[in-house]
């Protein structure tokens, strides 16, 4: 195996990571805040990707139409909790809210996808870019175009967010309500309002990270169903509740996709994202980046 | 329960309510036909095109005064939708086939599907018509199925004789082929024949053949390989629309001169021209059952207005030619019932007729098995941002462009 | 008795219902959705026995399902095998599939088991498609169909599935009304106290595991013949199945053999109803109303149809009032009370844990006696939990060994512990809240008795020993602090313990509450048992104990009979101080 041909493999995983973790973020976000596994996130992300195709209809470049989805979709997100998800959480036993939610976005999950098939068609979408089939050439490596940007804003927004929790009074409040809910409000958290933040924030970036998807992959209702598992993974991988375990989980699943194609056959690629996954929580069962413990 | 949901439930029943109401009953001499197709979720492109197609043949029938042998009884499209999932695409046949005396049914296009349905279909004993092209559909013993595509091991076959012989007439001989796509069932019985035996038998060297399970994650390390080993050819069958974009935009990415040969009919749809372009398309071709060919320039063009499509391709023109294959064979046997109507295809031998034309060769015979007799696929290519009949030239709409 | 009784005829109530509508329907399509009814609830109960009486939410259920249908095909295909014996060899398939994928797996907890099992499935399911099996038919056996489970009435698939149903069903209501069944229902509420109790929380998780493995294989063979008649990986290894089982299951309520039925009862034919009205009309709207007929369901019911209906109906009826069974109280007062005899029942060597930046405890020794109450006493963060955790089990100590009646038992986990005969109360009382006070203390007599009736037998006994037997149907959510007391203690007792750990059994007791205790504990120790307590205040510990361990700072800072360690200059200085030491000179009342 030569080491540029290595290198390559390398580089194409940690592309392709990049637009993971950022999916992943969001969802690591509303679990670490709110305990929700919100199996209707990529449902959000296609609808993410489908406002990034009308922006690029009205000419403007997708990187820039991925951060335009930020705020519709924050408000959408605060929306959908006020509406449905705090109507099941806050109060009760913890294992029963669980269980309720996991309909409810399961539920919710159904009604977006199919309501886009109905009103946008199932015919495929795409957007149209240059970059997305142009490379940068680094001596024998390429790197593509449409890809780079798309890793480079992925990092660009994971870094805010990362700051946003770490550096100001609103994220730690939001870590607080993350933490120990009921020590946050006597603090006078609303955590009734951080939920709400946090669900929207993950929305928010879910739908931007479709947004940098659509850069270079086509646009349909069911797009969800190709990363959602994915999505999952890299989150449990990295930690539950650890925004950067996300991150950086995501960034293993692209790199173990790559790097599995040089020892298994390419049909089998995902099993070994699917393997790793497993050896790391048998070897670590909290994820990569988890702080509690998770083993009985 | 707050105010709120009540509302909600309410507004939920009142729609409920509101479907039960049963539709306007069909006048009782109708002759009902089937259509079992993906008409929502993630195939429901696919069922819609093939629902055009039938529309379009059961309008010309009744308008041309319906099934004479039945004293101008009309037909009507009765359709099912399978979803996307296997489950629901049996419940589907289930549903319409006990429901109303159905004579015949077509469908449903995912290869899976189809298998399930006709499975219903044989034990209902209800004619079926398919374009699924997996060997197994009629690799079963089945005596109710009928696939008029030629079979995809039959299609490898036929394809490399017409892809070898074009390629030659252009003084670019294959010496070296790529197999390169996913591993859905029809794919697989094509790529089968063409690794084991086919290749081998005409001295080419197979120097690439990666095959993966959709959805592909990144084309990269199989569009390298591509670049590194310059095949004369690529046969592709990344039936995925996703998988195959990424592949196609990979290839122009890393300039990769060998022509394109895919497996199915699924790389000429128009959402190709509007994601791609028309010129990263152009010389990309096809292997399919069916394409509009010479002499059917009218038809095509009462399809597009018809419906707005900005061309026609394989799944509408064979549901139009089952419609119209099942109109014949009620006429033959001067009956609606399914039984008689499956012998009457299983006798049956068209040369002529909207049925017949819809395929190629214009010959609509089936053997013991349910399969096609003759049946040879046409190779399609794209040109300008439209896809073209290329070959067999006796009935090609357009003169090939071998890739430069 | 009665309420066991009601249970089995309820069974028997639902499958004759089910009988009477295979007979009645007369489509052929009413007769699948009957048949999905029937598959769907049994895959439902299944589901329901790992993630809903085990407590363990799995995610990745489908993996038994597809291997059930996978297995039953292919010896279908490729050896002929009828699908009626092809499904024992897939049930011992499944069978050793659980056990490979829970021995790692039951190391993780919640959510991350959870969607680690996920993994296990769509590895099958990629798999399969590499093998090549993307697509396998059953081929139609035209001569003895029935021999291959091909029948062209439709009744008998719906017999078939009802037969599934019904077996899955007594299945679930045997493992509710067995010793296991207790115990997943203590391990599920708390984990940390059934270990304690001598429930091996491992064993229990596998057995629940591997019983609802088997079924969940049957409905995926069954689910092949009689509405697939094709196998591909994403229908049997994919998401669509676990979708379907939970919303089975979590629609129609967790925990309960109730719940599954009624969920497959309401959303199966509701979701068949929607494609057939609504989907063939206007394709795709049936998905966006049951999605959103699923997010009603749950915001009215979050827990399930069958505990809100539940629940309406307890909160409209009063509970009622004493058992349905007589309580017969055994005989309390020991004839033979114990006195300490020299005999070392315990020794503690050389004990050394270490935390993160704390030295919990140093070079800790000392020993216990039969039958004596030894006190444990020490200011806060002196260790004496810590040591407590390590002679329990729930803690490994870095150095030095723990003796118990001459054997070596350090590192053993807790129920092993528990089942040498060390019980254990907690500083704050761990209960399992979803049981009866009865039943909590069940769970401990389950670790010398083998049946549901004799437990209860050791666990009325031990609530009388108490004095609890008129509180032994509350729960303990509305009991008092005592009476919580009271009933750890029982259930420690019901374990049938020589040595008793008892960690702040004083704590947030009156001045009554803890004369009752004391009294108790006397009782305890004269009916047999070693007692070894932790205690804050002197003044009990002075009352109780026959002999004091003093802690400080994780090292043993004397160990005698309580005058001597009282006098003891270091212990005053450490933790009593001068002024107590005047206080006990000055008489009080």
């Amino acid at each position: 195996m030569v080491v540029a041909e290595l290198i390559q493999y390398v580089a194409t995983g940690l592309l392709v990571g990049g637009v993971y973790a950022l999916m992943s973020i969001g969802l690591a976000l509303i679990f670490g805040v709110m305990r929700v596994v919100n199996f209707a996130q990529g449902d959000f992300m296609m609808l993410g990707m489908y406002l990034t195709f009308f922006y690029a209809m009205a000419g403007v470049d997708p990187l820039l139409g991925a951060l335009l989805t930020i705020p519709p979709f924050f408000a959408l997100g605060w929306v959908v909790h006020r509406g449905l998800l705090a109507r099941v959480t806050g109060g009760g036993d913890p294992q029963r809210q669980m269980d309720a939610q996991l309909i409810l976005t399961l539920g919710l999950s159904l009604v977006i996808t199919n309501a886009a098939t109905m009103i946008l068609t199932p015919t495929p979408r795409g957007i149209r870019t240059a970059y997305a089939t142009q490379a940068f050439a680094l001596g024998p490596i390429l790197l593509n175009q449409a890809r780079s940007y798309a890793f480079a804003m992925a990092l660009v927004l994971a870094a805010g967010v990362y700051v946003f929790l770490t550096r100001t009074d609103v994220g730690r409040a939001l870590r607080a309500s993350a933490d120990d809910p009921e020590a946050a409000s006597y603090q006078g958290i609303d955590v009734r309002a951080m939920h709400g933040l946090a669900f929207g924030v993950g929305i928010a970036l879910v739908a931007a990270a479709g947004g940098l998807l659509a850069t270079y992959y086509p646009i349909e209702p069911s797009v969800a169903g190709n990363f959602i598992v994915l999505m999952f993974v890299a989150v449990v991988l990295g930690g539950l509740g650890s925004i950067p375990g996300a991150f950086v989980g995501g960034l293993v699943i692209g790199l173990v996709q790559s790097l599995t194609l040089l020892v298994l056959p390419f049909q089998l690629q995902n099993t070994g994202v699917f393997i790793v996954f497993l050896l790391v929580l048998y070897l670590r069962p909290q994820g990569l980046f988890g702080r509690r413990a998770r083993t009985v | 329960m707050s105010l709120r949901i009540r509302t909600l439930t309410v507004t939920l029943a009142m729609m409920l309510a509101a479907a039960v109401i049963v539709p306007p009953v069909p006048a009782a001499d109708d002759v009902k036909i089937a259509l079992v197709a993906p008409l929502s979720g993630r195939w429901a492109r696919q069922g819609q095109l093939k629902k055009m197609g039938a529309d379009m043949a059961i309008e010309e029938i009744n308008a041309q005064g319906g099934i004479k042998a039945l004293g101008g009884a009309k037909l009507v499209l009765r359709e099912a939708d399978a979803g996307d999932s296997v489950e629901k695409a049996v419940s589907a046949a289930q549903r319409v086939l006990t429901r109303e005396k159905i004579s015949a049914g077509i469908g449903s296009w995912l290869s899976s599907f189809t298998l399930g349905v006709t499975e219903v279909a044989e034990r209902l004993q209800v004619p079926w018509l398919t374009l699924s092209y997996a060997d197994s559909i009629t690799e079963r013993g089945f005596k109710y199925t009928f696939q008029t595509s030629p079979v995809s091991s039959l299609q490898a076959e036929q394809a490399l004789e017409l892809v070898t012989d074009l390629a030659k007439k252009n003084n670019r001989p294959i010496k070296k082929a790529a197999i390169v796509g996913d591993n859905t069932a029809a794919t697989v019985f094509f790529f089968k024949p063409l690794r084991e035996k086919l290749l081998a038998a005409k001295g080419i060297e197979l120097v690439v053949d990666e095959v993966w399970t959709p959805p592909l994650a990144d084309a990269t390390a199989i569009v390298q390989k591509l670049r590194a080993a310059q095949p004369d050819i690529v046969f592709y069958g990344a039936t995925n629309f996703p998988d195959s974009i990424q592949v196609l935009q990979k290839v122009k990415e890393f300039s990769v001169k060998s022509p394109i040969q895919g497996v199915g009919a699924w790389l000429v749809t128009p959402e190709y021209v509007k994601t791609l372009g028309k010129e990263m398309l152009d010389s990309i071709q096809t292997v399919v059952a069916t394409h509009p060919m010479k002499g059917q320039e009218e038809f095509v063009k009462k399809f597009m207005q018809r419906t707005g499509e900005p061309f026609m391709t394989q799944d509408p023109l064979c549901t139009y030619g089952h419609v119209w294959l099942i109109k014949e064979a009620i006429e033959q046997a001067k009956s609606a019932d399914p039984k008689a109507i499956r012998d009457a295809l299983a006798k049956i031998d068209l040369t002529s007729g909207p049925a017949a034309t819809s395929f190629y060769p214009n010959r609509i015979k089936f053997d013991e098995r349910g399969r096609r007799v003759g049946a040879t696929p046409l190779i399609v290519q794209w040109q300008g941002g439209e896809p073209f009949t290329v070959v067999p030239t006796a009935v090609a709409t357009r003169p090939v462009a071998w890739h430069k | 008795m009665a309420s066991r009784a009601r249970g089995w005829l309820a069974i028997a109530a639902i499958v004759a219902a089910g009988l009477v509508l295979a007979l009645l329907l007369q489509e052929r399509y009413h007769h699948r959705v009957l048949t999905l009814v029937f598959l769907w609830a049994a895959m439902g109960l299944a589901w329901n026995i790992i993630s809903g009486y085990a407590g363990q939410i799995s995610f990745g259920h489908q993996v038994f399902f597809g291997i059930g249908a996978y297995v039953t095909v292919l010896l279908v295909v490729k050896t002929g095998l009828t699908p009626w014996l092809g499904m024992l060899v897939a049930i011992a398939v499944a069978v050793l599939a659980a056990i490979l994928i829970g021995v790692p797996t039951f190391r993780l907890a919640g959510i991350y088991f959870g969607l680690a099992t996920l993994a296990y499935p769509l590895i099958f399911r990629i798999v399969m498609d590499w093998l090549g099996y993307q697509e396998v038919a059953i081929p139609m056996i035209r001569d003895r169909p029935g021999w291959f489970m091909q029948f062209s009435e439709p009744r008998a698939f719906d017999l078939l599935a009802l037969g599934v149903l019904a077996a899955t069903l007594v299945l679930s209501r045997a493992i509710e009304t067995s010793r296991l069944g207790y115990r997943l229902r203590a391990v599920k509420e708390n984990e940390q106290a059934a270990e304690a109790m001598g429930v091996d929380a491992f064993r229990a998780k596998m057995a629940a595991y591997v019983l609802s493995a088997a079924p969940a294989a049957v409905v995926g063979a069954v689910y092949i013949h009689a509405i697939l008649f094709i196998v591909t990986p994403d229908a049997v290894f994919g998401l669509l199945v676990i979708s379907q089982t939970l919303v089975v299951s979590l629609v129609g309520g967790i925990g309960t053999l109730w719940g599954p039925l009624i969920g497959a009862a309401v959303m199966v034919p509701v979701s068949e109803v929607l494609d057939s009205t609504l989907g063939d009309r206007l394709p795709g709207i049936q998905g966006v109303v049951y999605g959103a007929a699923l997010m009603l369901i749950m915001l009215y019911a979050p827990e399930g149809l069958y505990w809100r209906v539940h629940e309406v109906l307890r909160a409209r009826g009063a509970r009622g009032a004493g058992a349905t069974e007589p309580i017969v109280a055994p005989a309390t007062a020991p004839a033979v009370v114990s006195t300490p005899s020299g005999t070392v029942l315990l020794e503690v060597r050389d004990v050394w844990k270490a935390f993160i930046g704390l030295q919990a405890l140093s070079e800790v020794s000392f020993d216990v006696r039969e039958h004596e109450i030894l006190g444990v006493i020490g200011p806060n963060g002196a260790g004496k939990t810590t040591l407590f955790n390590i002679l329990n089990g729930f803690l490994i100590p870095d150095r030095g060994s723990v003796r118990f009646r001459g054997a070596e038992v350090t590192g053993l986990r807790p129920s092993a512990l528990c089942r040498r005969g060390v019980g254990r109360t907690f500083q704050v009382v761990r209960t399992f809240p979803r049981l009866s006070v009865l039943e909590n203390v069940m769970v401990g007599a389950f670790v010398g008795e083998r049946t549901v009736s004799r437990a209860r037998t050791v666990a009325l006994g031990a609530l009388a020993q108490v004095g609890l037997t008129q509180r032994a149907d509350a729960l303990p959510g509305g009991l008092t602090t005592l009476e919580l007391r009271l009933m750890e203690l029982a259930r420690c007792l019901a374990t049938a313990p020589q040595l008793a750990l008892l960690d702040e059994p004083l704590a947030g007791l009156s001045t009554d509450g803890v004369d009752v205790m004391i009294g108790m504990i006397r009782r305890v120790r004269d009916g047999g048992v070693t007692v070894v307590i932790i205690e804050h205040t002197m003044q009990a510990l002075l009352r109780l104990a026959d002999r004091l361990v003093v802690l400080d700072q994780g090292r043993r800072l004397a160990e005698g009979a309580p005058g001597d360690v009282t006098r003891n200059p270091a212990v005053i200085e450490a933790y009593l101080g001068k002024r107590w030491l005047a206080r006990m000179a000055a008489p009080t009342c």
